[in-house]
């Protein structure tokens, strides 16, 4: 597991996307996204200003090194 | 599974089974002219076939695929670069073996050797980035 912890998958649900939609969006696949909501994988920086930029959230709001 | 896990499947599949169809029935023929020119024909309708097969199965994995994003993502590009570095030496590898058909074979064997590194490096290559997706899923 990565130590960078997400709240990915609470901003996605809430804002009533599927996992699909939100690659389709950000130019990654649904398997990625997955695995970024899992802590599988760690996404790139600019992966990373996507999908804050789609939830109208700052890249520190969304990801947080876990201590 | 990915679009992309689906390909490399295909490819790996009908790589393996059509290239292997053709050097088993080549190394199978005793060498004489006769069988050469037959084996290049051969050789035509591999290369066909297998063309035939990766564009009507892509197509397929496409019509069917659920992923509405059927690019390679960053992810996948990076199992991708690990896969072909692991294919680039075993394609490395096979030159280099390919190399003793110098020792009294003859412009054709050299030519299918040197073809079949090139279809054990993909095979390689494609095998990596399926092990290395299949583990990170």
């Amino acid at each position: 597991m990565f130590p960078i912890e997400n709240n990915v998958r609470a901003e996605r649900e809430a804002r009533g996307m599927t996992q699909s939609e939100l690659g389709a969006a950000i130019g990654l696949t649904r398997q990625t996204v997955a695995a970024i909501e899992q802590r599988r994988y760690s996404p790139s920086l600019e992966a990373a200003f996507r999908i804050a930029r789609l939830f109208g959230m700052t890249v520190d709001q969304l990801f947080r090194w876990e201590e | 599974m990915s679009f992309r896990y689906k390909s490399a499947l295909l490819s790996l599949v009908s790589m393996a089974a059509i290239y292997g169809w053709f050097f088993l029935t080549v190394t199978w023929k005793p060498a004489n002219p006769a069988n050469q020119v037959a084996n290049v024909a051969l050789l035509v309708l591999t290369v066909v076939l297998f063309a035939v097969v990766q564009a009507i199965g892509h197509a397929i994995l496409a019509i069917t695929s659920r992923d509405k994003y059927g690019a390679m993502d960053e992810r996948e590009r990076g199992f991708d670069q690990r896969a072909t570095n692991v294919g680039y030496y075993v394609l490395i590898v096979g030159a280099l073996m390919a190399i003793w058909t110098l020792r009294g074979a003859g412009g054709f064997d050299m030519g299918y050797a040197v073809l079949l590194a090139i279809v054990v490096a993909e095979c390689a290559r494609q095998m990596v980035f399926l092990f290395l997706h299949h583990r990170a899923a």
